[in-house]
């Protein structure tokens, strides 16, 4: 008796919120992506080379698409998380690997955040002592006390500071016309620095953590094949939302950096400061605001993808919505990631460049592994039944996987290997 | 006490003939299933000159870790053909999910352990714990040493099946009988799609529990299962729930499908749904239940008390018993109290007085302040006509008008 008229009040507010209720995982996972370590990547396409690297941010789209797509597919129709899938059918010995990678992968990047968090508000001239920490006590809290219903509004709120980017490439004054131009008519370049610059930003957009966080989530949300063709929606939305935001942060530092020759930045706050000059005190504003939500989205998405990654793979009980005492893995992962993050970001002198090195060897070897999987799986007759890959989407798809794979090999040779 | 032996270290184990002569690899192991007790080993999967053969069960002469030794030097070298109820050791049940039915859970088999009984080998226990996964990654001589684990007994596990391509015919899972509706909801939530199916599926038989279930479900998840039911299929669910969850459900269900089901209730649970769902929610209409006692005005108190013991609607609607004339207009209420302490023969149009009624519009407010007024924790609702629809309970009211930090502190709001 009690239920139903709950149910009721709440259904009327529901309603009012239809809209908004289709934002969830997608959004959530394709903005992870446009982290500390994206923005810096992004800033320094546009720095280096201006307008002449935008027009890959297409072709990164549609794969981030595909991609994301089978991912969420994935969840709906099995109801499972990918660690559970590659458990079930690629045996213990991958995903030992798989967890492991993940594990170490997702706390380097969680690392890389908390630095981000620290550097977007040491430009407003906060020490890092004490905003890493309360930005660490605000994500631990929101995701072992929240639920996942909270917890998913407030990620989605936390990409609202995404739009400083478009307001920032206004501000700076770009040459539209150019830009349009780099997008019809790409440039193309074979200088290793041209080719490495391209490896690197197809392997910040598209990283494994994206697909783990999507598919659970998916899982954890209930969605059903009913929520298929919405979910789908969702997910091309997110990634072009994502995408956008990415050809925004190029083209601020475009008409700025590049056009007065600064060539090279290393960091997203160092690009931030680098803007002023040009583009004024509010362009280094809003690109810290930026700077600062992505890092807390990712800071957040990040331990909580080890931990559903970990639970589903050794079969624990699991879910943003759970109290420690019902998920004390899971809780125990996210509260672990979280402080080790917040902890080395704080210690002095870390050196932030060679982790980020270090991470992206890692992600670059996971990565190829993770998308081979969801390919594979998601075109399985037996896992999908009717709703397996469709054969031309199938061909698609492969191509997609090897062409991302081999980019993250040469990111992944590069970088431990030092140049091209 | 038989020994032990871990179905990790029988597997990538080598195939001896009985002369000793080595033939191949050991594959896998089928095991039969549905029987009650502990499930034999049926037939051997190996792999001879990369072929894979199958071995049936009485080829096979001894089971260790390492290797399976066969009863005898010739084999017929035949294909694996799947028989009713088998399944696959490592194919089909390691690695994935089954039931803990002691702990109501779900646990992933990291290994299996398999026992001589009854002078057969059988799978007797399912290892859940770290152990089971640390034998099967470290290099072969090292494995064995590593002790048992945390071992579930099989006699308390159920495996999901689904997967399973020729057991279709579904092996029933009698101890998830064992368990408490809200436990298996739980479960079905916390498993993926094809498993919880599965679980529903073993309920099936038991449309009782079945219902049970379908009311302990999360909104979401009701959903998941119902799309993929036919109309006559939900109704059917629907039919034997209580009518207010009945409505939830319906809600969430899509709007094109929701009359099409409501069409094949059984006619008393079709009309308490219709009414249920056609009235405003914060109106009387809204929050009444149809499950009341009402008899004719000459029916004497015994006979009232009768209806009562019969009933099996929730205890709160009980409280007042209704008394209606010829023509089903309300004239008379008596409390269950006042029932108990009448007369057993005294005739209720003598002994019921008048009772407080709304009408089906009567705001939640109004309600309210009847109740309060008169002190009732009953109150009829009825139509233009005088007739009762239905009666609005304290606990409707009270859980409404309950300030909404209340019910946070008490956590009965999930949100």
């Amino acid at each position: 008796m009690m239920r139903r008229s709950l149910v009721r009040l709440r259904g009327r507010r529901g309603r009012l919120l239809a809209v908004l209720a289709v934002l969830g995982p997608g959004l959530i996972a394709a903005n992870a992506g446009n982290d500390a370590g994206g923005i810096a990547t992004y800033s320094s396409v546009g720095a280096r080379y201006g307008y002449d690297l935008l027009w890959m941010m297409v072709v990164i789209t549609i794969s981030l698409i595909v991609v994301q797509e089978m991912a969420a597919r994935m969840g709906i129709v099995t109801g499972k998380g990918l660690a559970d899938l590659v458990r079930e059918h690629y045996g213990i010995r991958w995903s030992l690997f798989a967890t492991g990678s993940v594990l170490v992968a997702n706390l380097g990047i969680c690392i890389s955040e908390f630095v981000g968090i620290g550097a977007a508000l040491g430009l407003a001239h906060v020490p890092v002592v004490v905003s890493v920490p309360i930005a660490a006590v605000a994500v631990w809290l929101l995701l072992v006390r929240g639920t996942y219903k909270i917890a998913e509004r407030i990620f989605i709120a936390m990409t609202i500071p995404f739009f400083a980017y478009p307001i920032a490439a206004v501000l700076s004054h770009p040459h539209w016309g150019s830009v349009g131009k780099s997008i019809v008519a790409p440039h193309l370049e074979t200088s290793p620095a041209y080719v490495l610059l391209f490896v690197a930003t197809a392997g910040t957009t598209i990283t494994p953590f994206m697909q783990l966080y999507l598919q659970s989530a998916v899982v954890e949300r209930g969605l059903g094949p009913d929520d298929l063709n919405k979910e789908r929606a969702e997910v091309v939305t997110g990634s072009i939302f994502a995408n956008l935001i990415a050809s925004f942060i190029i083209i601020a530092t475009a008409a700025t950096l590049f056009l007065h020759g600064h060539r090279q930045v290393n960091t997203a706050a160092e690009a931030a400061k680098a803007l002023a000059p040009f583009a004024g005190r509010f362009a280094e504003v809003l690109f810290g605001v930026g700077l600062l939500g992505a890092s807390l989205l990712a800071a957040a998405v990040l331990p909580v993808t080890a931990a559903y990654v970990i639970s589903e793979t050794f079969g624990f009980e699991r879910g943003v919505s759970r109290s420690p005492r019902e998920a004390p893995v899971f809780v125990g992962v996210v509260t672990a990631l979280v402080i080790i993050g917040a902890v080395v970001a704080m210690l002095p002198g870390i050196p932030v460049f060679k982790l980020l090195v270090g991470v992206q060897a890692v992600n670059g070897v996971l990565l190829p592994i993770t998308l081979f999987f969801v390919w594979r799986l998601s075109a399985s007759a037996e896992l999908m039944g009717r709703y397996r890959n469709g054969r031309i989407f199938n061909v698609v798809a492969g191509a997609t996987v090897v062409a991302t794979s081999a980019l993250s090999v040469i990111l992944l040779v590069v970088t431990v290997g030092g140049g091209l | 006490m038989p020994r032990v032996l871990h179905l990790s270290l029988i597997l990538g184990g080598e195939l001896v003939g009985r002369a000793g002569g080595k033939l191949g690899r050991v594959d896998d192991l089928v095991v039969r299933l549905g029987d009650s007790g502990y499930p034999p080993v049926t037939a051997v999967l190996a792999r001879i000159a990369s072929r894979d053969v199958f071995i049936p069960g009485d080829a096979v002469a001894e089971i260790q870790h390492g290797q399976i030794v066969l009863a005898t030097d010739r084999l017929d070298l035949r294909p694996f053909e799947r028989r009713p109820q088998e399944v696959l050791l490592r194919k089909d049940v390691l690695d994935r999910q089954l039931i803990d039915v002691d702990g109501a859970r779900l646990r992933r088999a990291n290994d299996l352990e398999l026992a001589r009984l009854d002078g057969w080998w059988r799978v007797v226990g399912v290892d859940v714990g770290p152990r089971g996964i640390l034998r099967r990654v470290v290099p072969r001589r090292v494995a064995p040493r590593i002790a048992e684990g945390q071992v579930l007994d099989w006699a308390d596990v159920e495996p999901f099946t689904g997967h399973v391509p020729t057991v279709r015919l579904r092996i029933p899972h009698p101890r998830l009988k064992r368990l408490h509706p809200a436990e298996l909801a739980d479960l079905v939530e916390a498993a993926g799609h094809a498993e919880g199916e599965e679980i529903l599926d073993a309920v099936r038989d038991d449309p009782e529990l079945e219902a049970d279930l379908f009311e302990e479900l999360e909104a979401g998840h009701q959903r998941e299962f119902l799309e993929e039911r036919s109309n006559e299929e939900i109704a059917s669910v629907l039919a034997r729930m209580e009518t207010d969850d009945a409505v939830d459900l319906l809600t969430e269900l899509d709007e094109d499908r929701r009359d099409a089901v409501v069409a094949l209730l059984p006619d008393v649970q079709r009309r308490r749904v219709e009414t249920l769902l056609g009235y405003a929610p914060a109106t009387a209409g809204g929050l009444m239940s149809p499950d009341f006692i009402c008899v004719y005005s000459q029916a004497t108190a015994s006979e009232a008390l009768q209806r009562v013991r019969q009933s099996r609607g929730p205890a709160e609607t009980l409280e007042m018993v209704f008394v209606m004339n010829t023509a089903k207009r309300v004239h008379g209420g008596i409390t269950l109290a006042d029932l108990v302490r009448a007369d057993p023969d005294a005739v209720l149009a003598e002994v019921a007085p008048i009772p407080r009624t709304v009408p089906l519009d009567a705001e939640l407010e109004e309600v309210a302040r009847l109740m309060t007024d008169y002190d009732l924790t009953i109150i009829g609702v009825v139509d233009d006509d005088q007739r009762l629809q239905g009666v609005v309970t304290v606990d409707d009211v009270l859980e409404l008008v309950l300030p909404r930090g209340w019910r946070r502190r008490f956590s009965l709001d999930d949100e």
